[in-house]
C-alpha cells in the first residue's frame, strides 16, 4: 500500500515537473498547506464502473498527492438533470464537482435555471490554459473540457468500401448498411445528427435523412444496442468513436471490422467537461482536482482509460506510443458551438425523430 | 404471550384490529410510495398557466403525430362529420399515430403471448412428465431479464448469422430477416409475457373440478363438448387476465423496442422518456396520463367481464394429469412441435445470452467473469455479490409486504358495487403508470425530500426499495387472488363469522387456504417483479449501496463492451432461476 502510494506520487511529481504550468498550479494555492477534506464528484456510471475506468485511478492518484483529501463519486441515474431539478426544487446539491458535462446538458441547465448551477473557475485551474481552443464549448467558461471523442463511422472493409462523403451513404454501394443511434437518447446518435445538420444545413438535413432512410438505415436506441448489432454482423457500418481500434487492439482483434471512416475528412467532436457546483463549499479542493485532471499524466491516463482524446494537445499529454497508431483523429474536427445549438437543438432533434418514427 | 385467561380475549382484540391495520398500512404505503410521488409528476398534465386545465392533454390529443386520424376530433370537432363523409368517398386505412402503433404492437404481442402461452399452460396443467414442477418454476425467469440481455440473446439467436439462419441455410431454405422488424419485437414481448400466460392459465386449469367434467361426460357430452361447456368457462377469466397484463406491459414497452426494432418502431414510452430527459415535464405528464387511462380503461372492462363470468365452486378434485410420454397421438405430436417452438423462442435466446458472457472478440473467454471477481474484491464500484444479496433480500422483503397488501386489496375488490370495482381498477395503478414516471416521482417526491418544519425529510435506501417493489408487485397478488376469492362460497365465511370468528380469523382459516394457489402464483411473480425492477430501484439506491442485480447490469454497460454486463446478466439469470425453484418448492406445497 505504502509502496504504491510513493510510486504514484513520484509519478505525478515527475509529471508536473515537466509542465511548468502545473507547477504554477501547485504553488498557486493559498492558505496553509494543501487543500483537504472530502470532495464529492458527481459523474456518470462508466467513469467509475467497467474495465479499467478512469475514476478510481484518479481518486487514488489524487489522494496520494493530497493525503488529507478524499474523493467520493456519486452517479445519479438522471445525471445532470438530477442537479437541475434539485436546484429548481430547492433540494440540496450535495456535490462539489460535476465530471462528464456536455454541451447539450449545459444548454439544458441554462434553459431551466435562472440561478447559477455551476461557476466559472477557469482562473483557478492553471492547467486549464492548455486545453485546446476548439474544445471549449462553454462561452461562460464554467465547463472545462477534459477529453473529447470524435464521432465517425466504423465499418467492415471486407463488406463495404470506405465511404468518403455524406452523399456516399445514400448511394447503392452502401444501401442497407448503416446502423446509427437514436439522437434523442444517445450521445453518439446526437453527434451524428448534428454533424449532418452542420453539413447540409437546418433546411436540408431532413431531406438528407429521407434519402438515408430510402437507402436503408437502422436507428437503434443506444450505442450498446447499435454496436452489439454491428458486432453480430447484422450490418457492415455503425456510427461510433474514432478510437474504435484502441479497444480492438487491446484485445488483439483483427482490424478488418474496425476500420474508421471520416466522412468529408471530418469527425464530430464531442468534448466532455467538468464544472464546479455553485453550491460547493469546497472550492479550493475542487479546483485542485480539476487542475490535477488536466495534468499531462492524468490527461494521458484518462484518454487511454476512457478511450478518448485528451483535452490538451496530444504532444503534451503522456500517452503510450501505440495511442496515435490506433486512435484516429480526423483531419478536420467539427462541432456546433453553444450559440449554434441554443434554441435549435431540441427542434432539430424532434423533427428528425418524427421523420424516423413510424417510417 | 399473555396469561391463559386474558390470552384469548387479547388475541381476539388483536384479530379484530388486524385487518383494518393491514388495510390502513397498505393505504399509507400506497400514498407515500405511489400516489404522492406519481401525483407530483402527473399533476402537470392537468395544470395550465392559471390553475386546472386540460390543455396539456388536449395538445397531445390534437397532434396527428401522436394520434393520427383522431387528432381532427380534438382539433376541429365540428369538422368530424365532413371528414367522415370524405373518408367514405375514398376509404383507406387511417393511421392512428404513435398511440395507434403502440396499441397495435401491444395487441400483436398479446396475441403472440397467448399463442405461445396457452399450449404451455395445457401441457403443464394436463400432463405429467419428469421435471414438470421444475419447468413450471422456471417459467418466470424470462420475466426478470434486463432488456439488454434479451436484446443480446435475440440478435445472437435470430440474427443474420445466428443458429436459426445457419440451420435454414444448411437446409437450403431461405433465411429470415427478423432483426429490426416488428415481428422480432412481438417475439421478444412474447418471450417476456407468454410465461405469464402459462402460469396464470395453468393455475386456473389445475383448479377445474374433475367431477364437473365427469358429470358432463356421463351425461353424454363428447370430450370437446365437456371442454367447451365446463372447462373453458373456468379458463377464460384467467386467459383474459393474462391478456390484460400482457397488453398493459407491452403497451408501455420501451428499451427492448429500441434495441431490437429501432426508432422506426417507436412506442409512446420512447417519446415519454425523451420528454423526461429534456425536462419537458408537462408533455411527459400528458403522455403518461393518456397511457394510464388506456391501461385502466382496459382493466375496468376486464373487471366488468370478470364479474359477469361464471362463478363455479372451487376445486375439490382437480383433473388427473395424463402421462406426457405415452402413446404418440395427435395431441402429443402437437405438443412435441410446441416443445420445439419453446426451444427456439425461449431456450435459444437464453443460451445465446449465456454464450455471449463467455465469448470475447476472439472466441471463448472467462475474462468477463474475472472482471466480476475483480469488482467483488475492489474497494470501489459495484460489487456483484452485494447486488445478488440485495436482490434476494429485497425479493423476500417484497413478498412480506406485497402478499398482505394484495390480499387486503383483493378482499376489498371482490365485494359487490361501484366502490369495489373502483378499488379493483385502482389496484392496478402500479402496472398502469409508466416506470419512467414512477422513477421521476420517487426522485423528486422522496429522494429530494420535502421541507417539514425546517427539517428535510427524505426517503431512500433499502426499506424504501422494498416498499417500492411491493407497491409495484402487489397487483399480481390481487389479480391472481381476486378471481378465486370471488368464486368462493360466501356462506363459508358467513357461517364462520356466525360462529364467532373475527373477519381476520375467517380470512386466515378459511379463505387463505382455499385461494392458496392464487397466492402462490401471485407471490412468484411479485418476487420476479422485485428481482427485475429497475426504474425505482436505481433512483432509491443512489448513494446507499442498496443496488440490485439489474442495476449492476446497467452500471457495467459502458460505451466499450457488453461483456461485463452480459456476465452480470447471466449471474442474475442463474440466481433468479435457483430462487424460483426454492420459492416454488415452498409455495407449491399448497398447490397439490
Amino acid at each position: 500500500m505504502t509502496r504504491t502510494t510513493r510510486l504514484t506520487r513520484r509519478g505525478y511529481l515527475a509529471a508536473v515537473g515537466g509542465a511548468s504550468a502545473a507547477l504554477a498550479g501547485c504553488t498557486g494555492f493559498t492558505g496553509s498547506g494543501d487543500p483537504s477534506g472530502t470532495l464529492t464528484v458527481a459523474t456518470y456510471p462508466s467513469w467509475v464502473e467497467g474495465e479499467g475506468p478512469a475514476g478510481p485511478w484518479l481518486k487514488e492518484e489524487f489522494e496520494a498527492t493530497y493525503p488529507d483529501a478524499t474523493v467520493e463519486y456519486v452517479t445519479p441515474e438522471s445525471t445532470v438533470n438530477n442537479y437541475i431539478r434539485r436546484k429548481s426544487e430547492g433540494a440540496p446539491i450535495d456535490a462539489d464537482l460535476y465530471v462528464g458535462l456536455n454541451v447539450d446538458q449545459l444548454l439544458r441547465v441554462d434553459a431551466e435555471l435562472d440561478d447559477p448551477l455551476f461557476l466559472d473557475v477557469q482562473g483557478e485551474v492553471k492547467n486549464g490554459g492548455n486545453v485546446k481552443d476548439g474544445l471549449r464549448f462553454d462561452p461562460d467558461g464554467r465547463a472545462v473540457p477534459y477529453d473529447t471523442g470524435y464521432i465517425s463511422l466504423v465499418f467492415d472493409e471486407s463488406a463495404v468500401d470506405r465511404p468518403a462523403t455524406f452523399t456516399d451513404l445514400t448511394a447503392d454501394a452502401w444501401s442497407d448498411s448503416l446502423i446509427v443511434q437514436n439522437a434523442q437518447s444517445s450521445a453518439t446518435g446526437r453527434a451524428f445528427l448534428l454533424w449532418t445538420i452542420q453539413q447540409l444545413g437546418a433546411d436540408g438535413y431532413l431531406d438528407y435523412w429521407r434519402s438515408l432512410k430510402e437507402n436503408g438505415i437502422t436507428v437503434l436506441g443506444s450505442w450498446d444496442d447499435a454496436y452489439n448489432a454491428y458486432s453480430e454482423e447484422e450490418k457492415p457500418m455503425v456510427v461510433s468513436y474514432s478510437t474504435d481500434q484502441v479497444h480492438a487492439n487491446r484485445y488483439g482483434q483483427d482490424m478488418t471490422r474496425h476500420q474508421v471512416a471520416f466522412l468529408e475528412e471530418q469527425g464530430y467532436a464531442n468534448p466532455e467537461g467538468m464544472a464546479l457546483f455553485a453550491d460547493s463549499d469546497n472550492r479550493e479542493l475542487a479546483t485542485a482536482f480539476m487542475d490535477f485532471m488536466l495534468s499531462p499524466a492524468a490527461q494521458g491516463e484518462i484518454a487511454v482509460r476512457n478511450v478518448q482524446f485528451p483535452a490538451i494537445p496530444e504532444s503534451e499529454a503522456e500517452l503510450p506510443e501505440t495511442f496515435a497508431q490506433y486512435a484516429k483523429a480526423p483531419t478536420e474536427p467539427v462541432t456546433f458551438t453553444y450559440e449554434g445549438l441554443k434554441g435549435n437543438v431540441d427542434g432539430w432533434t424532434e423533427d428528425w425523430a418524427r421523420e424516423i418514427a413510424q417510417g | 404471550m399473555a396469561g391463559p385467561r386474558t390470552g384469548p380475549a387479547k388475541s381476539r382484540r388483536a384479530e379484530r384490529v388486524a385487518l383494518p391495520l393491514v388495510a390502513a398500512a397498505t393505504a399509507a404505503l400506497l400514498v407515500v410510495m405511489l400516489y404522492y410521488p406519481v401525483g407530483t409528476v402527473l399533476v402537470e398534465a392537468v395544470t395550465g398557466d392559471s390553475g386546472l386545465s386540460l390543455a396539456p392533454v388536449l395538445d397531445v390529443l390534437a397532434d396527428p403525430f401522436y394520434v393520427g386520424a383522431l387528432a381532427g376530433v380534438f382539433r376541429d370537432p365540428a369538422g368530424v362529420p365532413a371528414g367522415i363523409a370524405t373518408w367514405l368517398r375514398a376509404p383507406d386505412v387511417p393511421g392512428f399515430g404513435l398511440f395507434g402503433f403502440t396499441a397495435w404492437q401491444a395487441l400483436l404481442s398479446t396475441v403472440a403471448s397467448l399463442a405461445l402461452g396457452l399450449p404451455g399452460a395445457y401441457a403443464l396443467a394436463r400432463f405429467e412428465f419428469p421435471g414438470r414442477r421444475t419447468v413450471e418454476s422456471l417459467t418466470a425467469v424470462p420475466f426478470v431479464l434486463p432488456s439488454i440481455m434479451v436484446a443480446v440473446g435475440f440478435v445472437a439467436a435470430f440474427g443474420a448469422n445466428g443458429p436459426v439462419n445457419d440451420l435454414l441455410r444448411a437446409l437450403g431454405l431461405p433465411t429470415l430477416e427478423l432483426v429490426f422488424t416488428l415481428e422480432v419485437i412481438v417475439l421478444a414481448h412474447a418471450f417476456y409475457n407468454a410465461p405469464l400466460v402459462v402460469r396464470v392459465v395453468a393455475a386456473a386449469w389445475e383448479g377445474v373440478d374433475a367431477r364437473a367434467v365427469e358429470t358432463a361426460r356421463s351425461l353424454g357430452a363428447s370430450p370437446s363438448r365437456a371442454f367447451r361447456d365446463v372447462v373453458l368457462p373456468q379458463l377464460l377469466p384467467a386467459v383474459a387476465t393474462g391478456a390484460l397484463l400482457t397488453f398493459i406491459f407491452t403497451f408501455m414497452s420501451f428499451p427492448i423496442v429500441l434495441a431490437l426494432g429501432g426508432l422506426k418502431l417507436a412506442t409512446v414510452e420512447v417519446w415519454l422518456f425523451d420528454r423526461v430527459q429534456n425536462l419537458q415535464l408537462t408533455e411527459a405528464a400528458a403522455l403518461a396520463v393518456l397511457e394510464t387511462v388506456v391501461s385502466l380503461a382496459l382493466t375496468y372492462a376486464y373487471l366488468r367481464y370478470e364479474a359477469a363470468a361464471s362463478r363455479g365452486d372451487r376445486v375439490a378434485a382437480p383433473l388427473a394429469r395424463d402421462r406426457l410420454f405415452g402413446r404418440l397421438d395427435a395431441t402429443r405430436v402437437a405438443l412435441l412441435g410446441y416443445g420445439l417452438v419453446v426451444g427456439v423462442v425461449f431456450l435459444l435466446p437464453i443460451v445465446s445470452m449465456l454464450a455471449a458472457s463467455v465469448t470475447g472478440p476472439n472466441g471463448l473467454t472467462t475474462r468477463y467473469y474475472e472482471f466480476l471477481l475483480r469488482q467483488e474484491a475492489a474497494t470501489s464500484g459495484t460489487a456483484p455479490g452485494v447486488a445478488v444479496r440485495n436482490s434476494l433480500l429485497f425479493g423476500i422483503g417484497t413478498l412480506a409486504f406485497a402478499v398482505p397488501m394484495g390480499l387486503v386489496l383483493a378482499l376489498a375488490s371482490v365485494r359487490e358495487g361501484v366502490a369495489a370495482r373502483f378499488v379493483g381498477v385502482a389496484a392496478m395503478a402500479p402496472f398502469a403508470v409508466s416506470g419512467v414516471v414512477v422513477g421521476l416521482g420517487l426522485l423528486e417526491g422522496l429522494v429530494f425530500g420535502v421541507e417539514v418544519f425546517g427539517a428535510r425529510l427524505t426517503v431512500s435506501g433499502p426499506v424504501a426499495i422494498v416498499v417500492a417493489h411491493a407497491v409495484g408487485a402487489y397487483p399480481f397478488v390481487v389479480r391472481n387472488v381476486a378471481p378465486l376469492l370471488g368464486r368462493l362460497d360466501r356462506r363459508l365465511v358467513e357461517s364462520a363469522r356466525a360462529l364467532g370468528a373475527t373477519r381476520a380469523r375467517a380470512l386466515v382459516d378459511i379463505e387463505v387456504p382455499l385461494v392458496m394457489p392464487g397466492i402462490a402464483a401471485g407471490a412468484a411473480f411479485a418476487f420476479a417483479i422485485s428481482i427485475g425492477e429497475f426504474d425505482s430501484t436505481v433512483i432509491l439506491a443512489e448513494g446507499s449501496g442498496a443496488y440490485t442485480m439489474p442495476v449492476a447490469v446497467e452500471r457495467f454497460l459502458t460505451d466499450r463492451t457488453l461483456g461485463p454486463a452480459t456476465a452480470m446478466g447471466s449471474v442474475l439469470l442463474a440466481v433468479t432461476a435457483c430462487s424460483f425453484l426454492v420459492i416454488d418448492r415452498g409455495g407449491g406445497r399448497y398447490r397439490e
